[in-house]
């Protein structure tokens, strides 16, 4: 997950001890405490992550309505999927809801960062500002966007009456819902992976772009020859973080349209949910949540090989 | 010089976006419902009325409020304890299998939280905690693999003799990490608490699976069901969504150096 980078700094070499360069001494003792030490937070991935995985591939393979006892029916559940309309098309939905927000929240957070990455006066001032979106809750925002997206009063169609336009019925309409809640997606998130992008293009050496300028590369050509394969890991983290975040999207959805209208944003979050806890069918709810599960490792891994095949750089 | 101009007025432009939606809620939650609909949205209504605040903090929600505040007090005190044992174990200790577990814990990280919410629900109702504070704490509580991946990280860069004076001294791995280590943690430590005080406070999915009464009820959904009660009463509902935001903003005014170095402790610098 990390940085190549991360672990091979030179460890700084402080007098602590009495003899710096002796042997590592026996850690006599130190096993059973440190079987202590982890104890409690294995006990949580275990009960909570681990074992939660195993109930749900197991459950997929089992009708249950919570009242009735579980019936194993095999792989009923996968065949029953593979017919579902309803939940091609809430996979339809996300994949369009992560083609919607990703790319544009990494290109504008990429691009506010190299903005600021200019010798900027009051660049920890704009920094913040740009961070303050992150931190809201993603329920409270579904409530504030829908009274910006207000398609009578709201701030958006009152702002584009300002020039004439007539803005659409945003999140009642079939076409706008799915892109306005994207955009809050764009919002939230865009400064907090700035963050990333900022520190990345502060570890580039400016020696390094001098050097292309020097050679007579343009400034299109330095940032796709120069920056762009030195940003690789921060790339890698930010778009890896985010898409997994992307593909689970729920809160706001629930807040916003709650699915609708017409289905246009029901995400694969929102009706794994709608299928456990309103229609209680446990069984089948657990072969989706298995599909996002298998969709997600898919995305990561296709991630770690394309950004595995590209070359890092090692600057430290 | 026209560059220069042109590239402040960008930053300002984003700047104004990203903090406009705040503002928005300020000046709406001020609004009287006439006002609402006769002034801009962007505009104060004038005189300020402070019947929607009163409003909201005579029902329920300060009590919701309280309720979300004691869940981010436990679930932020639980994973820097338990956060800060196991990534030390992990950075500095040797022992049987330690390599095995942390790939583990890592694996862990790619498993969807969406994913384990039905079986976390089964395994709470079979325990009879469904709608208890146990149900809605027990399985963040014990520290999180990405807090324990960041510690570690952060522990592996502290330099190697640190322990070693304190070693012969004969101290075991409890003093060590208590008089040594956590001292040099506090930077550490503060990022920790930060990103989970704003994820404790913000979660909603799980306290709406797991809890019903408005004993347990928390801010989110309390929230999302203000809808549902208030139709589009919007002074109103961004009162509640003031009330909700301002201790997170609070929190970030104070604390957001530690944020912006939750960016460091990734090792992506």
């Amino acid at each position: 997950m990390t940085g190549p980078t991360a672990t091979r700094k030179p460890v700084p070499v402080v007098a602590a001890g009495p003899r710096p360069g002796a042997p590592v001494t026996r850690r006599r003792g130190s096993g059973w405490q440190a079987y202590l030490f982890i104890g409690p937070s294995l006990l949580g991935v275990v009960a909570f992550l681990l074992l939660p995985m195993v109930i749900v591939l197991v459950l997929s393979l089992f009708d249950w309505e919570l009242l009735s006892a579980p019936e194993f029916v095999g792989l009923d559940n996968y065949s029953r999927l593979a017919s579902d309309g309803q939940t091609w098309h809430s996979l339809w939905v996300t994949v369009a809801y992560v083609l919607l927000c990703i790319p544009l929240q990494t290109a504008l957070a990429l691009a506010i960062a190299m903005l600021l990455n200019q010798r900027v006066k009051g660049v920890k001032y704009f920094r913040s500002l740009f961070v303050v979106p992150w931190m809201a809750t993603p329920i409270v925002l579904g409530l504030i966007w829908n009274w910006i997206f207000d398609p009578r009063d709201g701030a958006l169609n009152s702002a584009l009456a300002l020039v004439g336009i007539t803005g659409p019925d945003w999140l009642t309409d079939a076409t706008w819902a799915l892109p306005a809640v994207a955009l809050v997606s764009v919002w939230q998130h865009t400064g907090y992976n700035m963050l990333f992008f900022l520190a990345g293009l502060q570890g580039i050496p400016q020696e390094l772009h001098d050097a292309a300028a020097t050679d007579g590369a343009t400034p299109a050509q330095r940032f796709w020859r120069v920056t762009l394969p030195l940003l690789n890991p921060t790339m890698f983290f930010v778009t890896v973080t985010n898409m997994i975040g992307a593909f689970q999207v729920f809160d706001t959805v629930y807040a916003m349209t709650a699915g609708g209208p017409g289905g246009s944003t029901e995400v694969i979050n929102f009706r794994i949910f709608e299928t456990a806890f309103k229609q209680f069918d446990f069984g089948y709810a657990s072969t989706l949540s298995m599909l996002l599960f298998v969709i997600i490792f898919l995305v990561t891994l296709a991630q770690v090989r394309f950004f595995g095949k590209r070359t890092t750089y090692d600057l430290s | 010089m026209t560059k220069r101009i042109l590239l402040y007025a960008a930053l300002a432009a984003g700047a104004f976006i990203s903090v406009f939606p705040y503002l928005l809620v300020v000046l709406t939650a001020f609004k009287t419902q006439a006002q609402l609909s006769s002034t801009a949205p962007w505009l104060p209504g004038l005189p300020p009325t402070t019947d929607n605040i009163a409003e909201m903090l005579a029902g329920d929600f300060p009590r919701f409020i309280l309720n979300t505040a004691v869940m981010t007090a436990v679930l932020t005190a639980g994973q820097l304890v338990f956060t800060t044992f196991a990534a030390y174990a992990f950075a500095r200790l040797r022992f049987r299998g330690r390599d095995v577990l942390f790939w583990l814990y890592v694996a862990t990280m790619m498993v969807p939280s969406a994913v384990t919410m039905i079986p976390l629900f089964l395994i709470m109702r079979e325990l009879d905690l469904v709608n208890t504070w146990y149900g809605l704490l027990a399985p963040y509580v014990l520290g999180t693999p990405y807090g324990i991946f960041l510690m570690r990280q952060f522990f592996k860069g502290l330099p190697a003799g640190l322990e070693e004076a304190a070693r012969i001294d004969g101290a075991g791995p409890l003093t060590i990490l208590l008089r040594i280590m956590l001292p040099l943690c506090r930077p550490a430590l503060g990022t920790l608490a930060i990103i989970t005080v704003i994820s404790s406070w913000n979660s909603f999915l799980w306290p709406l699976i797991i809890t019903s009464g408005d004993d347990t009820k928390v801010i989110t959904v309390a929230i999302a069901t203000l809808k549902d009660g208030i139709g589009v009463d919007y002074n109103l509902m961004m009162a509640g969504s003031l009330i909700a935001l301002v201790p997170m903003v609070v929190v970030f005014v104070f604390f957001q150096k530690y944020i912006v170095r939750s960016v460091v402790l990734t090792g992506l610098k």
